[in-house]
């Protein structure tokens, strides 16, 4: 089987993840303030780079 | 050519690098410890950013040392030489021709800024480094800086977006992307789309969490109501400033509500000496001034509680502001300037136990 590329599947996934927050936060689910999305964001972008990073290196 | 004869030194890049191995390259030239060039290098950007234009121009002008067993770069032609001596005689006399050192810093600086951001967002987006020749850097500089305004662009339209209703179809888009990604991780890899998505995302998500609202407008509005009759049950703008001057309003005794919302900008409410201002604000980054009374940050949650004197006037103002400033004065900072002798320091005097 094809083995899939990480660095993708691993932002694909932190996309829809914070693309699901912003969504949810936009049609009043949750109420997100800067103390949230901060973290939210900063996770996100840190997995895209830890993937794309480790597998440079690999 | 006699092969006994010393070649002449010359400057390169070096292979030994922390960056693009300009001060590694210096250190062999003068044949000094390279820690000392680049505590220099250090300083000199600390002390106002001279070394960043040299370091962007000797990454242009300066050829990457060659590798062990490579041949040596060809040396630059007459021609070549020539524009290099045109630019740096140029870059030299540009401000005693044009006249004033501050136009280095001025046009100078911003270009080598950008030309720098370019490279970096080029590195970090394909992982191609600075590159050797001129050319090459300077065409990975472009590209960096178009997939930056792009960027730019999707933000301010993430932002946009948000900040006028259409923020779930933003949203939307970054889940889209998002689903692209992990499809395309199984099927052809669309790594490019991470980027521009995440620019996306920010915008939104930046405007989501100060609650920023850019209906209502952009620009200046200001507002001189008579009476409390004339007052509206809310002054509302999307982005600039509002101005709601109440001096030549004619307020009861007892509370006058006034809401106002700003998105981004400044709300300024003037009010006349003899009213307490009662007030809650809330700020998803940026400073409230209430007479004096202040607060900061992001996620303000400002309140000035205060009593109105027996009989007397009292404000209840209630702001909502995504980014900016709420302001409460009994002048607009301009009339004070103007009128100094005869203006009074600003506070909530009018309040039972007077400016608290």
């Amino acid at each position: 089987m094809h083995r899939p590329d990480i660095p993708s599947l691993a932002s694909g996934l932190a996309l829809i993840a914070l693309g699901t927050v912003l969504l949810f936060d936009r049609l009043e689910i949750l109420e997100m303030g800067f103390g949230a999305f901060g973290p939210i964001l900063f996770a996100a972008l840190g997995v895209m780079l830890l993937t794309l990073g480790l597998s440079r290196r690999a | 050519m006699n092969p006994e004869q010393p070649q002449p030194k010359r400057l390169y890049r070096s292979n030994d690098r922390m960056i693009a191995g300009v001060c590694s390259g210096l250190a062999r030239y003068f044949n000094i410890d390279p820690i000392i060039v680049r505590v220099a290098a250090v300083a000199g950007l600390l002390a106002g950013g001279v070394t960043l234009v040299a370091y962007v121009a000797a990454l242009i002008l300066v050829p990457v040392e060659p590798g062990e067993g490579e041949p040596e770069p060809p040396r630059p032609t007459r021609s070549t030489g020539a524009i290099v001596a045109i630019v740096v005689a140029l870059l030299i006399a540009w401000p005693i021709v044009i006249g004033g050192g501050f136009l280095i810093a001025g046009l100078v600086f911003p270009f080598a800024f950008l030309a720098a951001a370019g490279i970096a967002a080029w590195w970090a987006v394909s992982g191609e480094g600075p590159g050797r020749e001129p050319g090459e850097v300077a065409k990975r500089a472009l590209l960096g800086l178009v997939v930056l305004t792009g960027c730019g662009i999707l933000f301010l339209a993430g932002g946009w977006a948000a900040g006028t209703g259409g923020g779930e179809v933003a949203a939307g888009l970054v889940i889209g992307a998002g689903v692209l990604l992990v499809i395309g991780a199984f099927t052809r890899s669309v790594r490019w789309i991470a980027l521009p998505a995440t620019a996306l995302a920010l915008g939104v998500g930046l405007v989501s969490a100060a609650d920023l609202d850019l209906e209502g407008g952009v620009g200046e509005r200001e507002y001189n109501p008579s009476s409390a009759s004339d007052l509206r049950d809310r002054y509302k703008l999307g982005m600039g400033q509002l101005v709601v001057d109440l001096r030549d309003t004619s307020l009861p005794a007892g509370d006058t509500p006034l809401k106002v919302k700003v998105g981004m900008g400044q709300a300024l409410v003037i009010v006349p000496r003899d009213v307490c201002v009662a007030a809650t604000a809330d700020v998803g980054a940026g400073h409230v001034d209430v007479l004096g009374h202040e607060g900061d940050g992001v996620n303000v949650d400002f309140e000035e509680s205060r009593r109105a004197r027996v009989g007397g006037k009292r404000l209840v103002l209630d702001a909502d502001l995504g980014f900016g400033e709420v302001r409460v004065r009994h002048t607009r900072d301009f009339d004070r300037d103007f009128h100094s002798d005869i203006d009074q320091p600003d506070g909530n005097r009018a309040c039972a136990g007077g400016d608290a």
